[in-house]
């Protein structure tokens, strides 16, 4: 146990995700998981772009997933590390996938189970690396000491979120600019709102441009000017 | 903290002299119970109030108790179910029949206890052998020890024995006779299968690399130690009558005691609870079943169904039981974060990020 | 006539592609017997890896954290490389064609058999009627012995490898520019690179590991600029995005140039000392202005300025360029364009400074490097130079006109089996029905061989019209060295035996050549014989690998080439002090005018199309279609539609839509996004039969490097009458309303 993180601390940067999924893959190794990948990747939204969402659990502070089990089956050691529920207690209600912040709890169905990011605590509690922070070809997920981090990336750590009125604080840490303290959750923005037009196309943030507009093309060269051989028109 | 919780202590007190009562009716006033039992009488007795105050304590806690009143209401109101499926399209439930009975959910969770079967076979046996073993046991020693079942040889026959149940006479056999062999040695048959499952759970926890990273000594050792105490000392106490022409029985008697008086003391503490705390699992059965065929939640940002409704409104309550509030406001309007998917929610997290360092 | 003899569906049944899902033994089941320090099989970065072993089979991996050119990272294609051991479709036994199928072989009658046809054929037609086509997936030791196989044993010219469809291009450029052909730095180099170009390669899906030494040279402060049709997800943060019309390359290339002569931003200096020629390039672009490039290129002026202001008076800089640009008809010529950007600020052979190439095969360097190539014998060395024929014709104890001269490259030899010229083909580690473009007609070519001899371990789509399969050796059945993108020799590691009756793949070449008369140029007993041979071979020619021996290899975790003594330490970074490898020691600028792409877009098909690859596959799917989890993770190609030219076409999201070229056509999923040009549509390339892209794709070659123009042709597109696809982890539901 003495040999556990070490002064390593993990830190999360969806900024430099490619999407890849080595995490996701390399997650189902852990002797913890038993095959079963508990990382999250998608798409924020493929339509507009390539952006990727990749997931860890942040291992909240007073975990909101622990205090919304009925059945006492989260539990949370002494070094902060929120653990997959307890086979004997877990009652599969998916309380905990519904009420995190972060959606991670993930419901095995088929085991009647909530498995969930463990950090790896089979290699981390005895000095190695959590699998996906190991493989991680980008650096989007990052284990090692803070110091470290600190030297090698202009974006600062923290650990404070601000999701409208309510304040979670994690074991985990996120990337972002030096100037903020909490990362402040924004939702209101993303959402569409009764009234106003909301197409997909047009759901404009930083980091996704569009091809076209940063393209010259001709748009009378596209389809319609076919010959008429096909169907296309 | 509040100062010890009333209700339930009530309720550990109602358990307990619940129980005091039984042992002295189901013992004809005491009449047919053996005083050489007392001791595991009295650890009865404070293992229920322990497990009657635990109980409630744990069922009172917000998520709990949310789901034991959505259980009790589903299961004996099932008409009002639709109405607490928020309106569903469906008008009323119908009368659970089938595999919607409670007796089916008990069947399949509690005696066959497929969920775990299908964690992994081996897991499977080992459990069904603990839990199988445990419960045998206790059917076995809790009548016993409350004198509800006597055995008695026949004054003029040491040879027959007699069966009292609640002090009325209800079977007689020889001593001879194979029925008397498994009457006997059914707690040693008990034992064996416990043995059984303790040497599958030790070579789970010993070389399972998922276990062995995860297992306190206190969560999950000492009930698997607590249960070889009771397992060991008494096949010793059969060991030393049967082969040893009794040689310190007492002192094994004793220990014996002592062991399965702390088992049943740890109960309330540890992971055994879970056998009671299991009982919230028929809740979640019935109240997932109501919310599939009710009124279902679609995510505020994606429009994909995540979960019912009737989930969302609880965990919104329970949330504000237990102090959270995950409620956003602005000139747009106000959201409440539960009724973002958790898809959404991973998503987000990439955005607000992002947005932060202009990426 | 080699047909087939039965459904598709029969082969996959019987050799799959399976995709594995499960590892071996549990993922429970206790240590490892030992951990094998060696490398990844997939793509030329090498990452190393540990490879667990038990019961002689490879069952896991653990992260290598002290090799450093990964330091323990892996992209999904590493971390399940294990799963291709201990394969259900992994072939045990030679296979002989029969009536309906394969049946299983001994070695002696396979051997004899293969030996036997393709001397059969020689007899009657000569020796440049039997093909060999090797791969570059394979070890140095194996490309130094395919070569000398095919011009000893074999004695025919025609000997190419799959790196044609691949590196050549690249190749060919660094020898006209520089002298020699090699990335010029070490991967280290691009933390230090104060501005990047990142040009035709995505390289996060290829090259996934260099992504973490681009964004730490952007958190150094480094600008990114990636230059590509589609936002990859290299792309998507980069500083600066051109998203350059297909086949248009070398015009941007030339109008970058434009900006920074025009502002001043070229070395004069370094071009009058160390370099030839920028006088016919300056101009030459003089007429690229932003505007006529705009034109060209579909890049806008203001950002081709952008680009040039980025790029000009950067202190460092490095620029990575893959197949995006190499593989077109213009392919040398574009990436000579690029290396003039290169050239003329004089930003080479100094720490951070310099270029690189995004090497997509497993041994794409050093595949190339040992004579597997028609026109190059061992060391680099050409086959057409009088003392470099003389050299390895003494080296291997044969007069010099016996040594072949040049002959047909890949294509071009899948070209003569159609005319019929070529009758008998050896392959090995190559799957040239997926890869090669214009795929009905390699196809029909295959069907004409009259005998085909196939190595490899599982049986690809191309090894189903195999008369013999001989069951060769996967990358840790045997021992070797394979040379990375950098041009590190790093050092592969035995860590299982070749199952049942498989065998490695150098012992399949000694034993034919032994039956065809040649075994005492091939009396190998272990791997570590041929790489000191090859060492040896290299000796003063242009790739000299004459100091390097396994031991220290290992024991510097690779070494860099050029090595030619034991005492010399290897040479990470190239040019250094301004020295080039042409015999003036100074690099040639080329000047370059654009030229269109063999068929461009046009009334009849408006449509830009391009290939590429996806993360989770490695080349022809071979080896990554038989790994289930990587299946999953895009299972199947899918048509990436901007949605202007998807709205005009009436196609939606998961429609099915046809895609037609003068060659063929493809059905498939349309994946509508905002990521892809509205001009262009692109299809991944990994799959086989009626899913392959290849089926469309142009077969028209580039006129010095022989590559084909994989990235870019015209087609048309439209919507069939098909349900909609299902939704999967490759192409998650995008509209929102369905999400």
């Amino acid at each position: 146990m003495n040999t556990a993180f070490q002064g390593n601390e993990f830190f999360l940067d969806p900024s430099r995700c490619i999407g890849c999924k080595a995490c996701v893959q390399a997650c189902a190794e852990c002797g913890t998981h038993r095959g079963q990948s508990m990382i999250h990747l998608e798409y924020v939204h493929r339509a507009t772009g390539v952006q990727t969402a990749p997931v860890v659990c942040m291992h909240c502070e007073d975990p909101t997933c622990a205090r919304v089990c009925p059945a006492d089956a989260i539990k949370q050691d002494d070094h902060g590390i929120v653990h997959s529920a307890a086979k004997p207690r877990c009652v599969a209600c998916s309380n905990c996938v519904i009420a995190c912040p972060f959606g991670v709890p993930k419901m095995k169905v088929e085991l009647d189970l909530m498995m969930k990011c463990d950090m790896c605590y089979d290699r981390t509690s005895v000095g190695k690396k959590p699998m996906c922070a190991t493989v991680c070809p980008s650096g989007a997920l990052y284990y090692g000491p803070r110091e470290t981090i600190g030297n090698l990336r202009r974006e600062t750590p923290v650990n404070e979120f601000q999701f409208g009125r309510q304040t979670v604080r994690t074991k985990v840490n996120i990337m972002t600019a030096p100037d903020v303290k909490a990362l402040p959750f924004e939702v209101l923005d993303f959402l569409p709102w009764e009234g106003k037009d909301f197409d997909p196309f047009e759901l404009s943030r930083p980091g996704a441009p569009d091809a076209a507009s940063a393209a010259v093309w001709d748009d009378a060269g596209l389809g319609p000017r076919c010959s008429g051989n096909c169907t296309c028109h | 903290m509040r100062l010890p919780n009333r209700s339930a202590a009530i309720a550990g007190m109602v358990l307990t002299l619940g129980s005091a009562a039984a042992i002295f009716l189901g013992s004809h006033g005491l009449r047919d119970f053996d005083p050489a039992l007392t001791g595991y009488a009295i650890g009865a007795l404070m293992a229920a109030f322990a497990v009657g105050y635990r109980f409630l304590i744990w069922a009172q806690r917000p998520p709990a108790r949310m789901y034991f009143k959505r259980g009790l209401e589903l299961v004996f109101r099932p008409a009002g179910a639709a109405a607490l499926a928020e309106k569903a399209p469906r008008q009323s439930m119908p009368l659970p029949h089938g595999a919607g009975t409670l007796g089916y959910a008990l069947a399949r969770n509690f005696v066959a206890q497929e969920f775990i079967r299908r964690r992994g076979g081996l897991r499977w046996i080992m459990h069904l052998c603990l839990s199988g073993g445990c419960t045998l046991a206790f059917a076995i020693t809790f009548p016993l020890v409350f004198g509800w079942i006597h055995f008695e040889s026949f004054a003029d026959n040491a040879e027959m024995y007699r069966v009292a149940a609640f002090g009325v006479n209800v079977d007689s056999f020889s001593v001879h006779s194979f029925k008397a062999f498994v009457m006997f040695n059914l707690l040693n048959i008990s034992a064996l299968l416990v043995l059984v499952g303790l040497v599958l759970a030790a070579f789970r926890r010993l070389t399972d690399p998922g276990e062995r990273a995860t297992q306190s000594f206190a969560e999950d050792i000492v009930p698997l130690l607590l249960i070889l105490a009771v397992t060991a000392t008494g096949l010793a106490l059969t060991v030393s009558y049967k082969f040893l022409a009794g040689r310190d029985h007492a002192i094994w008697a004793i220990v014996h005691m002592v062991s399965v008086v702390s088992l049943l003391l740890y109960i309330p503490f540890g992971k055994l609870f879970h056998m009671f705390q299991r009982t919230c699992s028929l809740c979640v059965s019935r109240y997932k079943r109501v919310g599939a065929t009710g009124l279902r939640a679609h995510c505020r940002r994606c429009g994909e169904d995540y979960t019912s409704a009737m989930h969302v409104a609880d965990l919104k309550t329970v949330l504000d039981e237990l102090g959270f509030d995950y409620r956003f406001s602005g000139p747009q309007g106000e959201v409440h974060y539960q009724d973002i998917c958790p898809a959404c929610r991973r998503g987000l997290l990439a955005l607000n990020q992002g947005r932060t360092i202009g990426r | 006539m080699a047909k087939l003899t039965l459904s598709e569906e029969q082969y996959i049944e019987l050799y799959g592609p399976t995709p594995n899902r499960s590892p071996t033994y549990d993922f429970h089941d206790g240590e490892p017997d030992k951990l094998v320090k060696t490398h990844c099989c997939f793509c030329g970065v090498q990452c190393g890896i540990q490879l667990k072993v038990k019961y002689n089979k490879v069952i896991g991996f653990e992260p290598w954290d002290e090799f450093p050119v990964n330091q323990g990272k892996l992209c999904p294609k590493g971390v399940l490389r294990y799963m291709q051991n201990d394969h259900p479709d992994r072939l045990l036994s030679p296979l002989i064609r029969t009536e309906d199928g394969f049946r299983a072989a001994g070695w002696y009658e396979s051997l004899n058999k293969t030996a036997d046809s393709l001397k059969a054929i020689q007899d009657k037609h000569g020796k440049d009627a039997v093909a060999f086509l090797g791969g570059a997936s394979m070890t140095n030791e194996k490309a130094y012995l395919n070569g000398k196989f095919a011009r000893i044993a074999l004695q025919t010219a025609n000997i190419d490898y799959n790196g044609r469809l691949c590196m050549v291009s690249a190749g060919a450029a660094n020898r006209m520019a520089f002298g020699v052909d090699r990335a010029a730095n070490p991967w280290s180099d691009i933390l230090l690179a104060k501005t990047i170009i990142l040009t035709g390669t995505n390289l996060a899906e290829c090259f996934p590991i260099l992504t973490d030494y681009v964004w730490r040279a952007r958190d150094n402060g480094a600008k990114i600029i990636v230059i590509d049709p589609r936002i990859t997800p290299i792309g998507r943060t980069a500083d600066l995005f051109l998203p350059v019309r297909p086949g248009r390359d070398s015009a941007l290339a030339n109008g970058i140039l434009h900006v920074m002569i025009e502002r001043g931003w070229t070395d004069e200096k370094f071009i009058a000392e160390h370099t030839h020629d920028f006088d016919k390039v300056r101009e030459l672009v003089k007429k690229y202005t932003p505007e006529v490039t705009e034109k060209l290129s579909g890049v806008p002026a203001k950002n081709i300025i952008k680009a040039a202001e980025m790029w000009g008076p950067a202190e460092t800089s490095m620029l990575l360029h893959a197949r995006g640009i190499e593989h077109h008809t213009k392919g040398v010529e574009n990436v000579l364009t690029y290396i003039n950007l290169v050239l003329a600020t004089g930003r080479i052979g100094k720490p951070g400074c310099g270029y690189g190439t995004i090497t997509g095969q497993g041994n794409g360097q050093g595949g190339r490097e040992h004579g597997q190539r028609c026109n190059q014998l061992p060391g680099g060395r050409d086959i057409n130079k009088p003392e470099h024929r003389q050299f390895i014709a003494d080296f291997w104890k044969i007069p010099e006109p016996e040594l072949p001269k040049q002959g047909l490259t890949a294509c071009e030899i899948i070209d003569a089996i159609e005319r019929g010229e070529i009758k008998g083909l050896l392959s090995i580690s190559i799957n040239p029905l997926v890869s090669i473009p214009d795929s009905n007609r390699t196809r029909a070519a295959l069907e004409k061989l009259e005998f085909f001899a196939c190595i490899d371990f599982f049986l690809s789509e191309t090894a189903r019209y195999a008369d013999v399969v001989l069951a060769g050796s996967l990358q840790e059945e045997d021992e070797g060295t394979v040379t990375t993108g950098e041009g590190r020799c790093v050092r592969l590691r035995n860590s299982v035996p070749p199952p049942v009756d498989a065998r490695v793949d150098w012992w399949i070449i000694r034993e034919l050549a032994k039956r065809l008369g040649k075994e005492k140029w091939f009396n190998y007993s272990k791997a570590e014989e041929i790489f000191d041979e090859l060492a040896a071979a290299s000796k003063g020619g242009p790739i000299d690998y004459s100091g390097m021996t396994y031991e220290k290899i290992e024991n510097n975790m690779g070494i860099f080439w050029p090595c030619p003594a034991p005492e010399h330490p290897g040479t990470p970074r190239l040019f250094e002090g301004g020295k080039f490898h042409h015999p003036d020691g100074k690099a040639k600028f080329h000047a370059y005018e654009y030229r269109p792409p063999a068929e461009d877009v046009d009334v009849e098909y408006p449509i830009f199309f391009t290939t590429g690859r996806v993360v989770s596959q490695y080349l022809s799917g071979t080896q990554t279609r038989r790994i289930g989890a990587l299946v999953d993770q895009y299972p199947e190609p899918l048509c990436e539609i901007h949605p202007l030219l998807a709205t005009k076409l009436g196609i939606e999201n998961r429609d099915m839509v046809k895609v037609s070229t003068r060659r063929g056509e493809i059905t498939l999923p349309a994946l509508v996004v905002q990521t892809i040009r509205p001009d262009t549509i692109f299809i991944p390339y990994h799959w086989a039969g009626k899913k392959a892209a290849n089926q469309v794709t142009n077969r028209v070659l580039d006129p010095i490097s022989k590559i084909p123009e994989f990235k870019v042709c015209a087609c048309r597109l439209e919507k069939v009458a098909a349900p909609p696809a299902k939704a999967n982890a490759a192409w998650p539901p995008v509209s929102l309303e369905n999400k």
